[in-house]
Order: structure tokens, then sequence, then C-alpha cells
């Protein structure tokens, strides 16, 4: 047979294969709990490693290879994913199949670890599935630190790319010269901390089960608990404190970390973007202490405090109490801290803050031309200037993101959901941190919003997870990829006809 | 210098309307600070001299000092008729006042008639003041005159005479023939005398003071909201364009324009989405309504008229969003501006096509002017900058005793010279339940709104710029030092 020569096919095939690989963890995971559930998670992992065999073997890789094809199947095998994320969740009898869509959200939510779930009674929900759940998180987290770090350059939209013009040297903007190479690192970078967080879990006193799958979110920033009530269920503070050290860790990039374990911890001075990811938080971290101050007794709002600053700071979402309980200043913080998120090259979502320096930049070099109006000012980060083009791409992504979120939120509350939820529900799904304001708190779930509501979220948290430009990309690449198969059949069919 | 010249207009004209306004039971005390306004101008003006040459920075701190010395005077006036006893108060009062915001703590039924005119004049004069800024200011921002409401060259706002002075002229000529034929048509509708003139100046000039506690629902006329409806409407709309139309008779400019356009589907799709998202079938009045809550944020006046809690969470998002936008550029409305919500679209629109097609080159156009890369890149230094000082003054407002709706929306509103919030205040009761802070906070944001930001920045940035030489001054010597 001949094979298809589509790169997106054949990678979202590779990509369901690994999936099918948790689900049949998952599955040994439920066998070895009791709870139930392993049939239905055997049998998703069946399906999916049938579907992925065939695309993967069926497809080749296609003879060019350009920017808006890799991103097309980074896109395609996202969607794939998300569908067979579905399944375990439809097949173990959570989610009845009439709300296909909810089972649907809760594995977008997973893969685009954002967090934000839709399950209500976790009693019922065997073990096995939510390890599944954690694990989708873990993967998806791992799958953009990859795509940030080895296929967005490409585009030139931030990511790496700029990194690499703060941190002079050959190895900054790719760890190593071949793409293969960076990603495996990153894969042992990532695995390796995921393990050290689960064992430093595991020595503060939680379960091996509630360890690892805490470990999982915590890692990729997604935010998933296996409790109801998230972290304030175990009700420690050096859980909390060990979270808190995870989640910052995960929220800066990991490439940085990469350089750090190789060249010393000198490597994080050279980037300016970890100092602002740091005073963004720390100064989250006192406006919530000073806005909290009197109102809860001052250890618990230390606690609180820090914990919700680094949680939102880098988009995981974990919960340790209610914080709609707490004054609307402290809201405007917090959303403010999910809009801009972590940093970029992690797996944290929201807008960056590279890209929010970026901006600061460029607003104020225009202060300076209204100023002098001949002047020509580069925009400078650190000690390298940022060429005008990448600024422009920075500029226009961070317009559309914003679009976006007022966009999702007028549609949102158009569906019938008061405003303050509708637009800090947007800000949270396309930041892809969880929790948000108003009636969609911590200690609630998405159940609040309509069921269209749900669908425009989910898209929304693809979208944001995405990094909104090659979601575009991806249908431009695909509409061409079609156009250029029908030429091809053509000219074979004139060849044949000859 | 450069400055006192514009300082000296604004409080001329506000000492000469203080004495106009004699009636009503505070003639003494307006008289009294007229008169005193009065006399420092003039020592002012004597102390000054006017400066041949002026450059870009004095001009925009001209522009800023005007605006600071009408808001000295308002506040001042306040302050002597015992219409604000705090001086927070009295200095948001006044702030609302000379940006045309329609945010009180006061309840417009309890003043006396001069206060009333005198605001009402006040928000009439101030939009006036801009059409000056409009005229003589912008075109040294280097990107063409009045062609260039923050840099977007139009065909239908290039300049309407040789001289700037007989532009000036001809709009405020415009200006003044729109207030009196508003106000002429409120009286048509059945308003009594003295409301009209009122509602006439604050309407025309986009402002939204009003006469009565429920603003223009309180006379609960439908003919009265249609020509509210209607001088809203104008007050959004490019003066230019109307003079141009007006002048050759030729309605069809109107349709030319690409920014009236959009302007008026804007105003079309929110008033459909507001009747679709409202509970029940729509009737004659709740259309009326529609259309007045759309044609009021997006002109920033502010008036409201109907139910406010009728509207629903969806129509508000819109409300608030229409609001951010604002009128059209060279119009009085406050607001961001259509014209620059479009170029802004066209630029997202380039992004997107420009990761497909890496090495495009592409020029964004508007109608059929194209758009250079300067004024873009002032359009996006202007909204990102305008964020960066909205978010604090959310964080100020919600911290002083707003609940996070009222705080975002309040915020934005004011911004964008509105006033009116959503809530659990209800639309006007924002600013009363706002503390000090609150109330400075809001007082600038008005200001900062209304003169757009980069100014304010930049005249600051005058002010301080002897401390920058020395700075810099010290750097460089400090450099050298290490070096050698």
């Amino acid at each position: 047979m001949r094979r298809i020569a589509v790169t997106p096919v054949r990678v979202a095939g590779a990509a369901l294969i690994v999936v099918a690989a948790a689900m049949a963890i998952s599955a040994a995971v439920a066998l070895l709990d009791g709870g139930g559930g392993a049939e239905g998670l055997f049998w998703s992992a069946v399906i999916t490693v049938s579907v992925g065999t065939a695309l993967f073997f069926g497809s080749n890789v296609s003879p060019s290879a350009d920017s808006a094809l890799a991103f097309a199947s980074v896109a395609w095998s996202w969607l794939a994913v998300s569908l067979a994320g579905a399944l375990p969740f439809l097949l173990t009898g959570v989610i009845p199949w009439v709300r296909i869509d909810d089972a649907l959200f809760e594995s977008v939510s997973g893969f685009t670890c954002s967090g934000s779930t839709i399950l209500s009674d976790f009693g019922s929900v065997s073990q096995g599935l939510l390890f599944f759940r954690s694990m989708t998180q873990w993967l998806g987290g791992m799958g953009l630190v990859v795509l940030a770090v080895a296929i967005l350059p490409a585009l030139g939209i931030g990511g790496l790319e700029l990194i690499a013009s703060e941190a002079p040297g050959p190895t900054a903007d790719r760890l190593s010269l071949r793409v293969r190479d960076t990603a495996r690192r990153l894969w042992l970078l990532y695995g390796g901390a995921t393990c050290i967080v689960a064992l430093v879990l595991f020595s503060v006193g939680m379960s091996v089960f509630d360890a690892v799958t805490h470990a999982f979110t915590t890692v990729s920033t997604g935010g998933y608990s296996p409790h109801a009530e998230s972290i304030a269920h175990f009700d420690s503070f050096p859980i909390e404190l060990v979270l808190i050290v995870g989640m910052l860790y995960s929220g800066a990039s990991f490439s940085l970390h990469w350089h750090a374990l190789t060249e010393g911890i000198g490597a994080y001075r050279r980037v300016s973007e970890i100092r602002w990811y740091f005073c963004l938080i720390a100064g989250a971290f006192g406006m919530l202490l000073w806005v909290n101050h009197g109102e809860i007794e001052w250890f618990q709002n230390l606690r609180e405090s820090l914990f919700y600053a680094v949680s939102l700071g880098s988009n995981t979402g974990f919960g340790n109490s209610d914080y709609i309980l707490w004054m609307p200043a402290a809201h405007v913080t917090l959303l403010v801290l999910m809009l801009v998120g972590g940093m970029s090259g992690s797996t944290a979502g929201g807008m960056k803050v590279l890209r929010l320096q970026v901006i600061f930049r460029y607003s104020f070099r225009e202060l300076l031309r209204a100023r002098h109006p001949n002047a020509v000012i580069p925009i400078r980060m650190g000690s390298t200037t940022i060429e005008e083009q990448v600024a422009a791409k920075v500029v226009g992504f961070v317009l559309l993101y914003l679009g976006l979120i007022v966009a999702g939120g007028i549609a949102l509350s158009g569906l019938g959901v008061d405003p303050v939820t509708a637009f800090s529900g947007s800000v949270s799904a396309i930041g892809n941190v969880g929790p948000a304001l108003g009636e969609a708190g911590p200690t609630n779930n998405y159940l609040v919003f309509p069921r269209a509501g749900r669908v425009v979220l989910m898209a929304l948290m693809a979208l944001g997870r995405l990094e909104v430009f090659p979601a575009m990309l991806m249908l431009v690449a695909s509409t061409r990829g079609i156009a250029q198969l029908r030429r091809r059949r053509r000219l074979t069919h004139s060849t044949f006809s000859h | 210098m450069g400055a006192v010249w514009v300082l000296t207009g604004p409080v001329f004209l506000v000492c000469s309307l203080a004495d106009l306004l004699d009636g009503g039971s505070d003639f003494l005390a307006l008289l009294l600070t007229g008169a005193a306004v009065a006399i420092a101008g003039l020592l002012v003006v004597r102390l000054s001299s006017f400066p041949s040459t002026l450059p870009i920075s004095r001009l925009f701190a001209a522009v800023v000092c005007g605006a600071l010395a009408a808001l000295i005077a308002v506040t001042a006036a306040h302050l002597a008729t015992g219409v604000a006893h705090n001086l927070d108060v009295a200095l948001v009062e006044a702030a609302a006042t000379i940006t045309g915001t329609n945010a009180s703590t006061i309840n417009p039924e309890l003043l006396s008639l001069g206060m009333l005119l005198f605001r009402a004049l006040g928000q009439w004069l101030a939009a006036a003041a801009i059409i000056i800024v409009l005229v003589r200011v912008l075109p040294h921002l280097g990107v063409g005159g009045l062609d260039a409401d923050g840099g977007v060259a139009t065909r239908s706002a290039r300049r309407l005479a040789p001289r700037s002075g007989s532009t000036m002229a001809r709009l405020v000529t415009l200006y003044v023939a729109l207030t009196g034929l508003l106000g002429f048509a409120f009286l048509l509708a059945g308003m009594p005398f003295i409301d009209s003139i009122v509602h006439a100046l604050t309407t025309i000039s986009s402002g939204g003071f009003s006469s009565r506690s429920g603003s223009i629902g309180s006379f609960d006329s439908a003919p009265i909201e249609w020509v509210a409806i209607f001088g809203m409407f104008v007050a959004g709309t490019s003066l230019p364009l109307i003079f141009r139309a007006m002048r050759r008779g030729d309605l069809h400019r109107f349709v030319r324009s690409v920014e009236f356009r959009v302007y008026v589907g804007l105003i079309a799709t929110v008033t459909f989405a507001l009747l679709a998202w409202s509970d029940g079938l729509p009737s004659a009045a709740s259309i009326r309504h529609a259309i007045f809550h759309a044609v009021s944020s997006i002109s920033t006046t502010g008036h409201i008229a109907g139910d406010f809690n009728d509207i629903s969470f969806g129509g508000e998002a819109l409300l608030v969003v229409l609001m951010v936008v604002g009128g059209m550029s060279a119009s009085v409305a406050g607001g961001f501006k259509v014209m620059r919500f479009m170029v802004l679209g066209r630029y997202i629109g380039r992004e997107l096509r420009r990761s497909v097609h890496p090495t495009v080159v592409e020029k964004i156009h508007l109608g059929r002017s194209s758009i250079g890369e300067t004024a873009l890149a002032r359009i996006i230094g202007e909204l990102f900058l305008a964020t960066m000082f909205l978010v604090p003054t959310v964080l100020v407002l919600s911290a002083d005793g707003l609940d996070i709706e009222g705080a975002f929306t309040f915020a934005i509103s004011i911004m964008s010279n509105v006033g009116v919030g959503f809530g659990e205040f209800g639309p006007l009761k924002h600013l009363g339940a706002l503390g000090a802070f609150g109330h400075l906070a809001a007082a600038l944001l008005m200001v900062i709104g209304r003169i757009s930001i980069t100014p304010v920045l930049v005249a600051l940035g005058g002010i301080g710029e002897p401390a920058q030489i020395a700075i810099r001054r010290w750097r460089t010597t400090r450099r050298e030092v290490v070096i050698r």
C-alpha cells in the first residue's frame, strides 16, 4: 500500500501511540488500586493504539518541510490527542455519552494544562482515571516545551528565539544543533523534575498516588488534583511549600534550567525575563498580603497569598483556600497574574512575561519618540536589541490575545454568565490557568458555565495553548496541503492518460 | 512660556462664563471666583512672553497645563460655592466637568441654577477646547494636522482651509450651530427651557451632565429621547466630516467614509445584540432604549434612559466594549476612537498573514489612504500605555470600596469619559461610593483619558528633563571611571 506523504498525519499517529501508552499505565494503576475503571481504560488504549498505528504506519513524512507544516502537525496532533483523551471518560462511564462535549472539555483542559474541570463528584471516579487525567496534563506540558523550543523559533514569534538573543553563545537557541537532541534533553530534565517533586511530596507526607499525580500536574503547571478541594485537602504547609517551589520552577523556562544545570547557576542571571518573572510574583504576593491584611489571620494570610501568587503566576491553578472570599482588589491582582502567566519556554500558559517585557519597551519607546520625533530608538532587552519584525510579531500576538479574551468574554456573557465570571473565565481559559473569578472559583467546577459556554472555553484553551498563531497556521497549512495533493493527483492522472 | 499661552485660554473662558451666570443662589461665590481666576490669568499673561517657536514637548506641556489650569479653576468654583465640601470631591467634580464625564457625587436637582449652567458650560467649553487642540496641536505631532488624530490620515478629515485659524473658526461655528439646533429641538420635544439648554450643552459635547438625577430618562418622553439619540450620535461623529457634508449638501460623503460606516455598523450591531439578549419581545420602547444605550456608550456621553438594570450580561459587556471604542476620530467624543481600532484590526490581520508568509511586505490601508508605520506604532503604544494605567487604577478603585465588576467597568468608563458604570451600585453611584483615594485616581484617569496618555507622560518627562540630563551625565562619568 502506498503511504500518504503527510507529516501531520504521521505526527498525530505518533502522539496517539504515546497517549495509548499513558492509558495502559493508567489501566495498570486502576488494576492495582482495584477501584474499577481498568476495563474502560484498557479498551480506550486499544482503540487509540490501533488508530495511532494506522495513522503512523499509513503515512510518511512529507518530502518538503516548512514551518507551516510543522505547526500544522503540532496543532492537528493536539486535536487528535484531545479526541482520544475523551475516550476513557466515556468508556469508564464517568461521563455519559450524551455529554460527549463534557468529556472532550475535560480532555482538552487536560492536554492544554488548564486544569478546569467539570467533574463534580470525585469520590465516584476511579483512581486509574484520575491518574490518567493527571497524565494528560503531564504529556501536554512537555509537548508544549518541545513546541516552544524546537518549533516556535522557526516562526519567530517569541518563544526561545528571544531568550537566544539575550544569552549569547551558539548553544543558547537550541540546546543542541539537532531538534531531536534538544527534545531529548528537555524530556530528561522534565522527567527528572517530576521525579524529584514526587519524591519530595512523598517525603512530606503524601501517599504515593497523590505524590505522583500532583508531581505530574505541578511540573506541567496543569493544576488537576485528584481531590475536589485541590491542595486544601491536605491542609499541610510543608506540602504547599514543596508545590510552591515546584510551580515556580516549572513556570520558568526549561531550556534556561538546562543551561543552569550544565553551566552553573550563573545562567539565570543572564536573562532578564526571570527577574521580571520573580518581581511580578513577589509584587503580587506583597499586594495580596497587604490587601488581605486584617481580613485573614497573619500566618494564614502569608500562606494563602504566597500560594496563590505562585499558583496563578505560573498559571497552574492549584487552590488551597477559596479566594473568592477575598477583597475585590485581591481579585484584580490575581487576574493580572493569570493574564501574564509564566516565562516563555516553560510549561505555563498565559501571555508570557517576555511578551510583557517587549510590550513595555515598545510603549516606552513610543513615548520617547513622541518627545523626539526623529529619533531612531532600538528596543533593548538586557544588552541586546530586538528586531522590529520580532517586536511586531509580539505586539500582534498580544493584541490578538486581548481581542480573543474580549470576544470570549462577550460570547460567554451573551450566553447568560455574569460578566465577572465570563471575562475572568475567558482569561483563565486562554491562559490555561484553571480557576477563574466570580462563580468559577477554585472550589467550584466549570459546570457553572452553560453547555455552549464550555465549548467556547474549550476553543479558547486550545487557542491559548497553541499560542494562537499556530492554530491559524494549522488551517492554512492543511488547505495548502490538500491543494498540493490534488495537484499531484491531477499530474499523475494526466501522465496516465497520455 | 509656551504653556502659559494655552493656560490663559481656558482660564479666561471660565471667568467670563462665571460672570455671565447671574441668577441662582451661588451668584456671589461664582462671581468672586471668576474675578479671582481672571486676575490670576491676567497676571500670568503679563509675566510671560509668547515664544516664537514651539517644540513638541512644550506643546504637549501646554496642553496638559491648560487642562490643569481649567481643573484648578473649576475646582475653585466648586469649593467656593460650597457644592463640594472636600478638596478631593471638588477635584473629581472638576475633572468630570472638564473631561466631559458623566460621573458625579452630587445630586443635580439640589444644585443652584448658576452652578448647573456652569457645569454644563464647562463640559461644552472643554469639548470646544478639544476642537482647538485637534486643529492647533495635533499638526505638530509630526504626522499632519487634522488628518491625524492620533496619527491616522484620512481623506475625510483633511484640512478644511489653508490656515489652521480659519479651520478652527469654521469648526467652532459648526459646533455652536449644532448646539443651538439641538437646544431648539429639545425645546420642541417638550423639555423645559433651562433643561433643554443644559442638555443641549452636555449632549453635543458628549459630556453627559444632566439637570435631573435620572438623566434623560427622568423626562420619560419618547421625542426627547430621540432628540438626545440624535445629539449624541452627532457628538460621536467627526466634525470635519459633518462640515464637508453640510457645505456641499453632499450626504453621500457620509457613506463614503469608511470610519462612519463602521461607526454606524457598530451601533446597529450592538443595538441588535441588546435586543436579542434581552428578555421579552422588543417593543417600541425597548428598541428606543437599546439604541439610546448603544449611542450613549459609543459617543461616550453617558446619558441614561430606560432601566439600566434591565440590560443583560452580554449587553453589558458589549456596551463596555463600545465605551472603549468611543466615537469617530476628530469628534469631541472620548474613547480610543473607531479609526484606531480599525487600524489595530488590520494590524492583527497583517501579522497573521505574515506568520504564513514570513517575508511579505504589506502596508495597512484604510479606505483609500495608507497608514505609516510610525503612526501605527504610536497607536499601539498609546493603547498599551493606557492599559498600563488602567490596571493600577482598577486596583485602587477596587481597594477603595467598589466591587470588581464595578471597578472594571467604571475605570474603563471614566477613562473613555463616559462615567456610567455597571455593578452593585447602579449606573451613577460609583463615584459616591469611593473614598478620597478613589476620587483622586478617578480624576487622574479622566484627565488622562481626555488628553490621551502620551502628552501627559511627555509633559511629565519635560518637567523631569533637567534631572534626566543630570543622571545621564553622572552615568557617563561613572562609566568613564570604570573604563579607566
